[in-house]
């Protein structure tokens, strides 16, 4: 097959970039600007030609936008996690597959890293160099397909079951928590259980079901839950996991939460976005601390965004090739988003999530318990909570926000976010006004050009 | 000879909406419950008249639920929002209160749904899933007890211990009751078919239970009269198809015609409206907590996961009552958007493989559309059960 032509970064910007900060990861090492910088202009394009390639989806480049530091070091983590989570299990370290919406504190509590599908995903595409976005395709759609035929055809997503199973990927454990955002968590999690990687533990987080944030058995309950996770965690280290352990993790993703919680109001409080609505989404999954399979790589490089975010704001900058007026988008639902950069062509820019920022915005109490403050905190995440609270939650976030338009969008297969869609988005229609509406993800891209077409429409309209 | 009893019942069910006004024109309340964990029992010491919501198989009422809920609902939860939507269901109509369980997270998201959009009383009963942990059954005993309290409230009663000890002892005899008619129904010589004896167990959804109880003697006697004994056995030709899955509530009876129109015949279920909720049903403590503790206790719902394969009790069961009830296949039923059963048909079809039991998934919904298709692949498979019947015949005999 020929080639495609690649992008490359451009020199211009390399003087500013190496003016930034190092990233420093878990281990202690450092990685200084240079050597990031001759990754992604050296050794990536070669390794991941597909993340570089010139097409209407922008390759699987994490920005448009060359200057943003934070785009440019978000896009190296992406790019090296394959390798780092490869040396990371050559040094003896846990990894969990986890779903469910949840903050990661007890997972890094038990020195281990916790993967999300997408994490999953990308290790396993990581590991084999020189493809084309078209190659790829070809290559993990076939897996998946695959799984599909495991699992249920129903299921909304595979949750890397594939890679897991056939022993592609060395995870340890498959932890996540039957919280509400997700009704196959718990379904994909059991069928674990018949698959030929028998290795692999498992272990189920269960979440109390309606809305049990004031019930004290509840929350005793669940957080006997997370201490059992940690138990289970610790078998496989050999590590024992102190209570004081979960209290420094408790307090260090709090940093994090914090961080993602002042760059957001600065974000919002901007009179022209600072960056595009995917940089925007990016920088705030940051605070979770879990998005690169590194919480101290993360941190650092979020704290470095919240001043880049500061400064922008102060300069009046506008994010990449943002139009100059453009409708303000507040997207929520499933853990699925819309196209941002073919959204922004539009005229559209996405200023704001309920899902990936629910368990960002609550902070766990640092005193006492940590077990159970951190299972209250969970049991209190606004996503998780009835019509009306979770509706009046969103409310106030999509007026911080400034959105002109909302909409609902769920995953193909996402029965528990599809469900109350249609109830969630009535609150929102009759508490502000604002034009709305319901839409539906295929995760395996198959009706992109539809709902690109829908989105367009909705936006035209605003 | 036919059961006179089951002719008694079909006209009680017909007769039952317009009793219900009347009670509730007296002052009685109905409680109207979807789950799996509802303990019946304390309800109805409470007064309450319960009746468990079961609508099916009408596809209008599936569209217009799904402009409540969603498209990607299962299409059971589907109907029963599309049902209160259109609020011409008798017992959906005479309803006072609701109780769910969120055994089945949809079910929980249903009653959401229903909750916001109808304007319903709702109850819900948490449920959790590491019900092997002690932790879980300490967590299960408080929300059974705040249930009961939520319940309390509304009946403007107490629970009485003598009238839960009485409600206790007349389910269990239902359950007794229903148990021994289901082995008639599974016997060589039969009277009674398995279809006869679901349509029996969901007439008891809404049928007073004294009365009920009362029926169910009164079926029995008729068949220890017309059949002296229980023999349950392969016989030549026979095709017995063991039904597991998804529900099939009443109203839905497609893929159930089609198996018995082309002579299947079905020995058994372990579907949810069908016998597996009467099983294994041990209350070893008369109070609400200890009567939903004999609830999680039975059988798990698909819904409950269960990390291990081998000790897995949900399969182990399947195991019993196929080899009970000498049956030779098993048609797994998977309603479109099911997740707690179709997650488990692959799963359950290689467990069964193992044992030489061949498993036929229909996935389905309650449009007509797939009928001739499901007929197909059924009537292929009980051709086959029944061929595999003969030969193994002709092998003894060779």
């Amino acid at each position: 097959m020929s080639r495609k032509e690649l992008f490359r970064y451009s020199e211009e910007n390399k003087e500013e970039f190496l003016k930034s900060d190092n990233i420093t990861f878990n281990d202690g090492t450092v990685v200084t600007p240079e050597e990031i910088w001759h990754y992604l202009t050296v050794e990536a394009p070669v390794k991941y030609p597909n993340a570089y390639e010139i097409n209407e989806l922008r390759g699987s480049r994490r920005t448009r936008d060359e200057k943003y530091v934070t785009g440019l070091k978000s896009q190296y983590l992406s790019l090296t996690l394959s390798e780092r989570m490869e040396k990371a299990k050559d040094k003896g370290k846990t990894v969990a597959f986890i779903q469910g919406g949840q903050a990661v504190d007890p997972y890094t509590a038990a020195d281990t890293i916790a993967l999300r599908p997408a994490l999953v995903n990308n290790w396993n595409s990581g590991r084999k160099y020189g493809e084309t976005v078209y190659e790829r395709n070809v290559r993990t759609k076939g897996i998946k397909e695959r799984a599909y035929h495991d699992m249920s055809f129903e299921a909304c997503q595979t949750g890397g079951f594939e890679h897991i199973q056939a022993g592609d990927l060395r995870v340890d454990v498959i932890a996540p928590y039957s919280a509400l955002r997700c009704s196959d968590v718990s379904y994909g999690l059991e069928a674990h259980r018949h698959g030929p990687n028998d290795k692999v533990k498992l272990f189920l987080g269960d979440y109390p079901m309606r809305f049990q944030a004031d019930k004290e058995w509840a929350i005793e309950y669940f957080a006997h839950n997370i201490r059992k996770l940690i138990e289970t965690l610790d078998e496989i280290s050999g590590k024992k996991t102190t209570e004081e352990d979960l209290k420094n993790s408790i307090k260090l993703h709090n940093e994090g939460r914090k961080l993602a919680i002042e760059a957001s109001e600065i974000w919002w409080s901007a009179e022209v976005p600072p960056t595009t609505g995917g940089e925007r989404g990016a920088l705030f999954g940051l605070g979770t601390l879990e998005g690169h399979g590194d919480v101290q790589a993360t941190l650092s490089v979020l704290k470095e965004a919240k001043n880049i975010i500061a400064e922008r704001v102060k300069k009046g900058v506008k994010g990449h090739k943002i139009s100059d007026n453009p409708k303000r988008l507040f997207v929520l639902g499933s853990c699925v988003g819309i196209n941002a950069s073919r959204s922004e062509d539009a005229g559209a820019i996405v200023v704001g999530t309920d899902n990936h920022w629910s368990h960002v915005v609550k902070l766990v109490d640092e005193e006492g318990d940590p077990y159970y403050n951190l299972a209250k905190a969970t049991l209190e995440y606004p996503y998780e909570q009835s019509i009306e609270k979770r509706a009046a939650w969103t409310v106030e976030q999509i007026k911080k926000s400034r959105a002109d338009g909302v909409i609902f969008l769920h995953n193909w297969g996402c029965n528990t976010q599809a469900a109350i869609s249609r109830a969630i988005v009535d609150v929102i229609k009759r508490e502000t006004g604002l034009p709305t509406f319901i839409s539906e993800r295929e995760l395996g891209g198959l009706s992109n050009e539809q709902e690109q077409n829908r989105v367009n429409a909705f936006v035209e309209m605003l | 000879m036919a059961i006179k009893t089951l002719d008694i019942i079909r006209r009680r069910v017909e007769e039952r909406p317009e009793e219900l006004k009347k009670e509730r024109a007296n002052g009685k309340k109905v409680l109207g419950w979807i789950g799996y964990h509802i303990p019946e029992e304390v309800a109805y010491s409470l007064g309450f008249i319960p009746i468990r919501i079961s609508v099916g198989g009408d596809s209008k009422l599936v569209e217009v639920g799904a402009r409540y809920a969603s498209s990607k609902t299962c299409v059971f939860l589907r109907e029963i929002v599309g049902a209160f939507a259109e609020n011409t269901d008798p017992y959906i109509q005479e309803t006072d209160v609701l109780a769910f369980d969120a055994t089945c997270l949809q079910n929980f998201r249903a009653a959401e749904v229903i909750e916001y959009f109808f304007k319903r009383d709702v109850v819900v009963l948490g449920v959790p899933r590491n019900v092997y942990w002690e932790e879980a059954i300490e967590y299960f005993t408080q929300e059974a007890k705040e249930f009961t309290r939520l319940l309390e409230e509304r009946a403007g009663v107490s629970v009485d211990k003598k009238k839960l000890a009485e409600a206790v002892d007349l389910f269990n005899k239902i359950r007794a009751a229903l148990k021994e008619i289901y082995q008639y129904q599974a016997s060589k010589g039969n009277v009674i078919s398995w279809l006869e004896v679901y349509d029996l167990i969901q007439a008891g959804y809404v049928l007073d239970k004294q009365e009920y109880l009362q029926l169910l003697q009164q079926t029995l006697a008729e068949l220890k009269e017309q059949q002296s004994y229980i023999d349950i056995e392969q016989e030549a030709g026979e095709a017995r198809i063991f039904i597991s899955g998804s529900v099939i509530p009443r109203g839905d009876r497609k893929l159930i015609n089609i198996i018995t129109s082309l002579g299947g015949r079905i020995v058994g279920d372990d579907i949810w409206t069908g016998i597996i909720p009467y099983l294994d049903l041990n209350i070893k403590e008369i109070s609400p907590e200890g009567i939903a503790l004999g609830y999680l206790n039975r059988t798990p719902h698909g819904a409950l996961p269960y990390l291990e394969l081998k000790t897995d009790k949900r399969l182990k069961k399947l195991h019993g009552l196929l080899d009970e009830y000498k049956a030779q296949g098993v048609i797994y039923h998977t309603l479109r958007y099911c997740d707690p059963y179709t997650f488990k048909a692959k799963e359950t079809k290689d467990v069964l493989a193992q044992s030489g039991i061949p498993l036929l998934e229909i996935h389905t919904e309650y449009a007509g559309s797939d009928y001739e298709a499901i007929r197909t692949r059924v009537e292929a498979f009980v051709e086959m059960i029944r061929n595999q019947t003969i030969e193994s015949e002709e092998e003894v005999s060779a």
